[in-house]
C-alpha cells in the first residue's frame, strides 16, 4: 500500500462519494457553453424564433450553472471535513505514538522537527484530501464531456481541437522526461544556497570581524552563483518548447485552428457553417487538464514527502513492556548487570558496565566528557534501554516494571529545566496528582522558591511563561520542588544544576542538598570537589568504569582520578591573565 | 506590486521588469483584439455574405501571429529576467546583510534568513518568470474587449460589465470573511504548535510524572480547537467562495438572458447576437487564469515585502573623513544604550588601558555582554561614545576597527570545514607554521591529536563535532593568529571538565599578553587577577577597583564575591555522619 493510501485510509470511504459528486459539477460545468452554443445553432437556422424553445435552452443553462454550485459546494465540503477529521486523527495518533517512543529520540530529535511533522507535514495532506482528487476529476470529466457534445455535434472537427492536445503531449514527452532527475538537481542545488545562507548569517559576527574577503561569504556568493548557472542551463534548454507548449495550450490557438479548419471544410461543403460555433465555444475547455495537472503534480509530490515522514515518525518503534511487575520501593537497590549500550548500533557508548546502587548511598560518575556518564545516568530513567545486559530495581528488570511504578521509583533533575505553559501550582503539582496544599508549599519551601512564588500578585496561581518570568535558577527550583513533592527514593541528578545559574547558586544548592538526604543517588559529576564526599566514585573513560572507590582511596590510587584531581588543583591555582 | 517588485529589484534590473511588463500590456491588447476579431468575423460569417469572414479570418490570423510572437518573446524575456533577477538579489542580499550592525542578527535569524535567500528568492523571481503575465493579462485583455464592446452594442457590453462591481464586492468580502476565520484557525494552530513543542521538549518530565494527563490534556484540548476552527473555516470558505463563483456565474446568465430577450423581441440581428455572446464567453478567460494563480502571487508578495524590510533595514554609517586611532585604549564616555525600549546602559563611562586586564562582573541582565557588543560596534550607542585610542568608533572604518579587535564569545560559531582552516580564518595569509604555531599555543594540536586527520579533520556544521571547550579553545587560536591589540572576552558560564578547563586558562593567558583585555568574568581567579575590576547593576558601574580594594570597601562587589565563593565551594555532601555506615559495606560489594 503507498503511503498517502496508508495515512487517508481512514477517510478513504469519504472522498469516493465526494469524487461523485464532483463529477457531476463537471459535467453541469459544460452547460451554459452548451446552451449559447445551442441558442447559436437556432439563431441561425434564421426564420422566426420559438420563444419557448429559447426560454427553455436558457433556463437549462442557468439550472446547469446552479445545479454545478450546489455539487461543488457539497463536494469540496465533504472533503474537507474528511480532511479536517483526518488531521485531528493523525494529531492524536502521533502524540499517542510519541508517548511510547524511547525518551531518547527527543533528545536526537529537536522539537522543531516534531512541530514540523505534526503541524505542517499534516497539514501538507490536506491538499491531497481537500482538493487534488477531486480537481483531477474536473479535469478529466468536464472535458470529456465537452468532447461528447462537440463530437455528436460534428465528428470531423474534433481531430483538429485535439491537435494543440496531442502536440503538447509529445513535446512534453519529449522536452521534459528527464525532469525528475533535473528536479532534484535543483532542489539539491537551492538547499546548497540556503546551507551557505544560513552560515553566513550563523557566523556574520566572524565574517565582519575578519573582514569581507571571508570564506563564508566567498562560499555564499559561490553557492549562489552557481545556483544561477545550473538554474539557467537548467531551463534554457526547454525554454522555447514550454512556451510553444503554453501557446499551443491557450483558448485563443483552439478558437483560430478551429475557424480556419472549420471555414476550409466548410468552403468544400463539408460541414455546415452553424456546427463551427459550439467549437468556438467548447474548444477552450479541452486543454484545462493539463494546467491542473501540473498545477497538482508539485503538491501531490509534497504530499506524498510528508505522508512518508509522517509513517517515519508512526512506525517508530515503542518501548517494549512485556510484564507489569511492581517491586518494594522501600531500601532499593540497584544494579547494572553488564550492561552495554550503543546508540547506533555500531560503536559502543558505554560497555560492560557492573555497578550496584545501594540504598541511600550516593554515588558520582567523574570523567573527561564523552565517557560514557550521562549515558549511563540517562539509562536508569529509560530514557533509552541497554543493548546488552540488565537494570535491576530490587531485582526486577526495569524493562517489566510498570511504567508510572517506574516513575514512582527513579525521579531525576537535569540541567535544562522545562517549566510547561501552566500555574505555577500545576508545575509542582506535576510531581504527585492529589497533593495537599500544605504539601505543594512545603516543597516549594524545601526547593527554596516558595518566598518568591508568594510574592508575587497571583502567587501560585501565576501562569509561568506570560504572567511570571522565572530566571533559569528559579525555574530550576521550581522543577526541583516538584520532584520533592514527586518524593521518589532514586535520584538522577546531573551536577552542573548547581551552577548553571550563578546568581541564584546558593539556593538551588540548598535545595539539591536537600533532595539528595536520604535518597538512593547518582550523579553526573563535573566538578570533582563538588561529590569529593559520596559515598563512591566511579570513574569513566571510553564508555567503561576504571576506577571505583572513595576519595581518598582514589587519590591515593595514583590513577586517572589522581591526575584529574592534580589537573583540577593546577587550574584553580593557575596564574592566569597575569600580564607582566 | 509591481512597483514593490521594481524597488527589491534595484535600479538595473527594475529596468528590464519594468520593460518586461510594458512588452506584456502590448501582448494583452493584442490577445483582446483577437478576441474582438472574433466579433466581425462570426458576424460575417452567419450573415449573407460569409465569404467576407474569410477577410476577417485573414486579420485574425494576422493578429494572432503578432501576438503568438510577442508571447512567445515575453516568456524568453521573462525567464532570463528571471535568472538576472536572482542573480541580483542573491547580490544585494548578501551585501546587506554584510552591511547591517551585528546587533541585528539574533537566534531566529539565519533560519529566517536562510529561508529568505534561498527560496525567498525563487518566489520573487516566479513573478517576472510566470506570474506577471497572468496578472497583467487579466487586467488588460477584458479591459480592451469590454471598451471597444461597447461600439458594437452598448446593452450586451453594459451587461457584460455590470456585474464586474458585484464581483469585485464579493470578492472582497468573501476574502473578509476567510480572513477572519482563517485568523482563528491561525490561532490555533499557533497555539497548537505551541503546546507540540512542549509536548517534545517536556517528555522527560511528563513521563517521569507518570500522569501526564496534565499536558497531554492541553495539547488534546489545543488539538480539538484546532479542529473546530478548520470547520468554521470549512464552513465560511464555502460560503465566501459560492457568494464569488454565484456572482461569476450570474454574470454569464444576465447576458444568456438579455441575449435571448433581445433575440426575441428582434431588436438585435442574429449573427451579432451570436458574435457578442462568443465574446462574452471568452473574454472573461484570462480572469480565471489570475485566479489560478493567486496563492502563488500571495506567496510571493510575502517574500518581496520581507525582502523589502531586510533591504531597508539601515546599515551602519561609515564615516566620511576616517580618523586613525592614536593607540589601543578603549574608553566608553556616558554612554547610555537599550534594546528596544528596555534601557541597559544608562551612562556607563572607564577607560581600559593598552596592556591591561578589565573585568567586568555582576549580577545576570545588567550589561555586561552589550558593553563587549557595542565596543566591537555591533550597536552603535544611544547617548555618548566609545573611543578608541581618543577616537570615537564611529569615526573609525568599521573593517579597519574590526581589524584591530580579537573576540572569543561563549557561543563559538566554526565553519563547516578543518579545524586548519578555521583557525586560518583568523589571518587568510598566514604561513603553514604560524598556523601551527597558533595551534599549539591555544593547545588546539591536542585536540587534533586524537582526531584521525589531525588539523585536517572537518569540525562539522557550527563545529557540532567538536565539544564546546573545543571549540572554544579552536576560536582562541583564531583570536591568536589574528594578533590583534585589542581582545574582548565573554568568559563560559558552563562547566568544563577540568582538562579543557586548564587548556583554555592557558591559552587565554597567550592570547591576551599585552593586549588591552576587557573580559566578562565568571571564574573567581580571573576576577582576581584583573587590574581593574568594574561591577556593574543596574546598568551602571556601582564600584571599580582592584579586587583588595574592593573587597575592603565592604560593599556590594565584596557582597557579591563572598556569595559566589560560597557556591563555588559547595559540596553535594555536607554530613558525611549519614553516609559512614553505607559506605562500609560498599567497599566490599564495589571495591572489588
Amino acid at each position: 500500500m503507498s503511503d498517502v493510501k496508508r495515512i487517508t485510509a481512514t477517510v478513504s470511504g469519504r472522498i469516493r462519494p465526494a469524487c461523485a459528486i464532483q463529477a457531476v459539477a463537471a459535467i453541469m460545468a459544460t452547460g451554459p457553453y452548451i446552451a449559447i452554443a445551442e441558442l447559436g445553432i437556432m439563431l441561425m437556422r434564421g426564420g422566426p424564433l420559438d420563444a419557448a424553445r429559447t426560454w427553455w435552452i436558457v433556463a437549462l443553462g442557468a439550472l446547469a450553472l446552479l445545479l454545478r454550485l450546489c455539487c461543488l459546494l457539497l463536494a469540496s465540503g465533504l472533503t474537507h471535513l474528511a480532511d479536517n477529521d483526518l488531521q485531528l486523527h493523525l494529531r492524536q495518533s502521533l502524540a499517542k505514538h510519541l508517548s511510547r517512543v524511547p525518551l531518547g529520540w527527543f533528545d536526537d530529535t529537536h522539537s522543531g522537527h516534531v512541530k514540523k511533522v505534526m503541524q505542517d507535514d499534516v497539514l501538507a495532506i490536506h491538499y491531497l484530501v481537500g482538493h487534488a482528487y477531486t480537481d483531477r476529476i474536473s479535469a478529466i470529466v468536464t472535458p470529456a464531456a465537452a468532447l461528447a457534445y462537440l463530437g455528436w455535434i460534428e465528428w470531423r472537427l474534433v481531430p483538429i481541437i485535439l491537435l494543440p492536445v496531442i502536440l503538447t503531449m509529445v513535446i512534453y514527452w519529449v522536452q521534459f522526461r528527464g525532469i525528475g532527475q533535473m528536479m532534484s538537481r535543483y532542489n539539491k542545488a537551492l538547499a546548497g544556497v540556503n546551507a551557505a545562507a544560513v552560515e553566513l548569517v550563523q557566523g556574520i559576527s566572524v565574517v565582519k570581524t575578519f573582514g569581507l574577503k571571508n570564506r563564508s561569504f566567498q562560499r555564499f556568493t559561490n553557492a549562489s552563483n552557481e545556483f544561477a548557472d545550473g538554474f539557467w542551463e537548467m531551463v534554457r534548454g526547454q525554454l522555447s518548447s514550454k512556451a510553444a507548449a503554453d501557446l499551443l495550450l491557450s483558448p485563443i490557438t483552439s478558437i483560430v485552428l478551429v475557424l480556419v479548419a472549420g471555414l476550409t471544410l466548410a468552403a468544400n461543403q463539408k460541414v455546415a457553417v452553424s456546427d463551427i460555433l459550439p467549437f468556438i465555444v467548447l474548444a477552450p475547455a479541452l486543454s484545462s487538464p493539463f494546467l491542473v495537472l501540473t498545477h497538482t503534480q508539485s503538491e501531490f509530490v509534497q504530499a506524498n514527502r510528508a505522508a512518508r515522514r509522517l509513517l517515519d515518525v508512526l512506525d517508530l518503534p515503542v518501548l517494549p513492556q512485556e510484564k507489569n511487575q511492581t517491586p518494594r520501593l522501600d531500601e532499593p537497590r540497584i544494579q547494572f548487570e553488564d550492561v552495554s549500550f550503543s546508540y547506533d548500533e555500531r560503536t559502543e557508548a558505554i560497555r560492560n558496565i557492573n555497578l550496584t546502587l545501594h540504598p541511600r548511598t550516593v554515588t558520582a560518575l567523574v570523567g573527561a566528557s564523552g565517557a560514557g556518564k550521562s549515558t549511563l545516568a540517562h539509562l536508569l530513567p529509560r530514557f533509552w534501554d541497554p543493548t546488552e545486559g540488565r537494570i535491576t530495581l530490587n531485582g526486577v528488570d526495569l524493562r517489566h516494571i510498570d511504567r508510572d511504578h517506574l516513575y514512582r521509583a527513579i525521579g531525576f533533575v537535569f540541567q535544562e529545566t522545562q517549566l510547561l505553559h501552566a500555574t505555577v501550582r500545576e508545575n509542582i503539582v506535576l510531581g504527585r496528582t492529589g497533593a495537599s496544599e500544605q504539601q505543594i508549599i512545603q516543597a516549594a519551601q524545601q526547593a527554596q522558591i516558595h518566598d518568591r512564588i508568594s510574592a508575587l500578585a497571583s502567587g501560585y496561581n501565576t501562569m509561568v511563561g506570560s504572567e511570571g518570568v522565572f530566571s533559569g535558577g528559579e525555574a530550576q527550583r521550581i522543577a526541583l520542588a516538584r520532584t520533592l513533592l514527586a518524593d521518589t527514593p532514586v535520584v538522577v541528578l546531573d551536577e552542573a544544576t548547581a551552577f548553571a545559574d550563578p546568581d541564584c547558586a546558593a539556593e538551588v544548592q540548598t535545595a539539591l542538598s536537600t533532595l539528595v538526604e536520604k535518597r538512593t543517588v547518582l550523579v553526573i559529576a563535573h566538578r570533582l570537589h563538588t561529590v569529593m564526599e559520596a559515598d563512591q566514585i566511579c570513574v569513566m573513560s571510553g564508555g567503561q568504569i576504571v576506577e571505583t572507590g572513595r576519595h581518598e582511596d582514589l587519590v591515593a590510587r595514583k590513577g586517572i582520578y589522581a591526575e584529574l584531581w592534580a589537573v583540577l588543583r593546577a587550574s584553580e591555582q593557575h596564574p592566569e591573565l597575569v600580564l607582566e | 506590486m509591481i512597483s514593490a517588485l521594481v524597488s527589491v529589484a534595484g535600479p538595473s534590473a527594475g529596468t528590464a521588469l519594468r520593460k518586461q511588463v510594458a512588452a506584456l500590456v502590448i501582448e494583452s491588447v493584442c490577445l483582446g483584439f483577437c478576441y474582438l476579431l472574433l466579433y466581425p468575423l462570426v458576424n460575417a460569417l452567419f450573415s449573407d455574405q460569409p465569404e467576407d469572414a474569410l477577410i476577417w479570418l485573414g486579420w485574425l490570423g494576422l493578429m494572432f501571429t503578432a501576438y503568438a510572437i510577442l508571447r512567445f518573446y515575453t516568456q524568453l524575456q521573462g525567464f532570463r529576467a528571471a535568472v538576472d533577477l536572482i542573480r541580483v538579489l542573491f547580490g544585494r542580499l548578501g551585501q546587506q546583510l554584510t552591511a547591517l550592525p551585528l546587533g541585528w542578527f539574533d537566534a531566529t535569524s539565519s533560519g529566517r534568513v536562510g529561508r529568505l535567500l534561498s527560496q525567498g528568492v525563487m518566489d520573487v523571481s516566479s513573478m517576472p518568470a510566470h506570474l506577471l503575465r497572468p496578472l497583467v493579462s487579466a487586467l488588460v485583455t477584458p479591459l480592451t474587449v469590454v471598451l471597444v464592446m461597447f461600439v458594437f452594442d452598448w446593452r450586451l457590453a453594459s451587461a457584460a460589465l455590470f456585474t464586474a462591481p458585484l464581483a469585485w464586492w464579493t470578492y472582497r468580502w468573501s476574502s473578509h470573511l476567510v480572513k477572519t476565520t482563517s485568523r482563528r484557525t491561525e490561532a490555533s494552530a499557533v497555539e497548537a504548535a505551541t503546546r507540540t513543542v512542549e509536548f517534545a521538549q517536556s517528555q522527560a518530565v511528563l513521563r517521569a510524572f507518570g500522569h501526564s494527563e496534565a499536558v497531554f490534556g492541553k495539547l488534546q484540548k489545543a488539538f480539538e480547537a484546532q479542529w473546530q476552527s478548520g470547520r468554521a473555516q470549512v464552513f465560511s470558505t464555502a460560503l465566501g467562495l459560492s457568494a464569488f463563483v454565484l456572482v461569476i456565474q450570474l454574470a454569464l446568465t444576465v447576458v444568456l438572458f438579455l441575449g435571448a430577450y433581445l433575440a426575441l423581441g428582434g431588436r438585435i440581428d442574429a449573427p451579432q447576437l451570436i458574435a457578442l455572446l462568443v465574446l462574452c464567453v471568452r473574454y472573461v478567460e484570462p480572469l480565471l487564469g489570475a485566479a489560478e494563480v493567486a496563492g502563488l502571487v500571495k506567496v510571493s508578495q510575502n517574500s518581496i515585502q520581507r525582502m523589502d524590510e531586510l533591504l531597508c533595514e539601515p546599515g551602519l554609517a561609515e564615516p566620511v573623513l576616517p580618523a586613525e586611532p592614536q593607540n589601543w585604549d578603549l574608553c566608553f564616555e556616558h554612554v547610555r544604550f537599550g534594546y528596544g525600549n528596555t534601557k541597559v546602559l544608562e551612562g556607563v563611562s572607564f577607560t581600559a588601558r593598552s596592556r591591561s586586564t578589565t573585568a567586568i562582573v555582576g549580577p545576570s541582565g545588567s550589561g555586561k555582554t552589550t558593553i563587549l557588543r557595542l565596543a566591537a560596534r555591533f550597536w552603535d550607542p544611544a547617548d555618548g561614545e566609545v573611543q578608541v585610542g581618543g577616537v570615537d568608533v564611529r569615526s573609525i572604518v568599521t573593517s579597519d576597527l574590526l581589524a584591530q579587535i580579537s573576540i572569543v564569545f561563549q557561543d563559538v560559531y566554526l565553519f563547516d570545514g578543518s579545524i586548519a582552516e578555521n583557525i586560518r580564518q583568523g589571518r587568510p595569509d598566514a604561513t603553514d607554521a604560524e598556523v601551527l604555531q597558533a595551534a599549539r599555543l591555544a593547545r588546539v594540536n591536542e585536540i587534533a591529536a586524537r582526531l584521525p586527520e589531525g588539523l585536517d579533520s572537518d569540525v562539522g556544521e557550527g563545529g557540532s563535532k567538536l565539544s564546546g571547550g573545543e571549540r572554544q579553545r579552536v576560536s582562541i587560536a583564531r583570536a591568536i593568529l589574528k594578533d590583534t591589540p585589542i581582545v574582548l572576552l565573554d568568559e563560559a558560564t558552563s562547566a568544563l571538565d577540568p582538562i579543557n578547563q586548564l587548556a583554555i586558562q592557558e591559552a587565554l593567558t597567550e592570547l591576551t599578553r599585552d593586549r588591552t583585555v576587557v573580559i566578562v568574568a565568571h571564574r573567581l581567579e580571573t576576577i582576581r587577577n584583573a587590574d581593574e575590576i568594574l561591577f556593574l547593576e543596574n546598568g551602571v558601574i556601582a564600584e571599580r577597583g582592584s579586587h583588595p580594594e574592593l573587597i575592603s570597601l565592604g560593599g556590594r562587589y565584596a557582597e557579591f564575591w563572598a556569595k559566589r565563593e560560597r557556591a563555588a565551594n559547595w559540596r553535594l555532601l555536607r554530613d558525611p555522619q549519614v553516609t559512614t555506615n553505607a559506605s562500609r559495606h560498599l567497599v566490599s560489594d564495589n571495591g572489588r
